[in-house]
């Protein structure tokens, strides 16, 4: 347990994680119209919030990035990147269930990428149990 | 745990700030609600045709045109005969009225992309339905199928 909540692994998880989050968010920040297509792929959300959840959502993976990486309200951000990958993780299942293997719109808003569903889900488990550590496990504070 | 629900919060109003401020620049404003941004759809905004017809097309009507979509150096390695770049985040700086009346003129009007997802391509196809051109084509399986059909390539930049 003390090793989970280690100052380095904290700054660790919190780089990669981070890093990954910024990634992922850049180019749908930079244009968030194709990611309307994408989130209708998946056949889930009815045609009116879609466009709230590409209009916002790619802010919120902005923000978790930056804060995870720099530290910043790390634990909050951790939170935050928990939600949104179960999201993703649920989304992905269902179409995975269906046989359906999207255009996952998981790095980029350009939908070229379409992988097996299943290993989208694999992918994005590290991700999670990196996001739950973080959040579970902070570093003890220094007295 | 007060403090992760208060900062956890705070992102979420910083998000919504940055969200709604920066859906109020054009050029990359979405509707609100889903309505304003219909997905393309077949035979409104699109026809797909195969490679084997797009090439018979070229062949047999004299103002095709092609748009290609994927990344610069994609193109320079092998494009279509005649082909056109263009990107779909960069779209109001390219269409030009010159170019906009070129291409409501053309005979037809055929986008692709690398490979067989044509999101992109549908969302190209619905902003330029929008901006007057009859549905253009979208090449079924992208640049992939026509090279691997052995249609004809060229390798030199585009204009």
């Amino acid at each position: 347990m003390s090793l989970l909540r280690a100052r380095w692994l904290d700054w660790l998880l919190g780089l990669g994680l981070g890093g990954v989050f910024l990634y992922a968010a850049w180019g749908k920040v930079l244009d968030p119209r194709p990611l309307v297509t994408i989130i209708w792929g998946y056949r889930i959300l009815p045609a009116g919030p879609i466009n709230l959840m590409a209009i916002y959502m790619p802010w919120l993976e902005l923000l978790v990035g930056v804060c995870l990486v720099t530290g910043f309200k790390r634990r909050a951000a951790a939170l935050w990147a928990t939600a949104l990958l179960m999201v993703f993780e649920v989304a992905l299942g269902v179409n995975a269930l269906r046989g359906v293997n999207v255009a996952c719109g998981c790095f980029s808003a350009n939908a070229e990428e379409t992988h097996n569903a299943w290993l989208l889900v694999l992918r994005d488990l590290p991700m999670l149990a990196a996001a739950v550590v973080l959040l579970v496990f902070p570093p003890e504070r220094r007295r | 745990m007060r403090e992760l629900v208060r900062d956890a919060a705070l992102l979420l109003a910083t998000m919504l700030l940055l969200g709604t401020a920066s859906n109020l620049v054009p050029g990359r404003r979405l509707a609100w609600w889903g309505k304003g941004h219909e997905p393309p759809a077949a035979g409104k905004d699109y026809q797909l045709v195969d490679a084997g017809s797009a090439d018979s097309m070229r062949i047999s009507l004299p103002g095709v045109v092609f748009l290609d979509d994927r990344s610069a150096g994609e193109f320079a390695a092998g494009h279509v005969p005649g082909a056109e770049p263009i990107s779909y985040t960069d779209l109001a700086r390219q269409l030009t009225p010159d170019r906009l009346a070129r291409l409501r003129s053309a005979d037809a009007v055929i986008l692709y992309g690398a490979s067989e997802e044509t999101d992109i391509e549908q969302l190209l196809a619905q902003e330029l339905r929008r901006r007057g051109l009859a549905p253009p084509y979208v090449l079924a399986g992208g640049f992939a199928a026509w090279a691997g059909a052995g249609l004809p390539l060229e390798r030199r930049e585009g204009p």
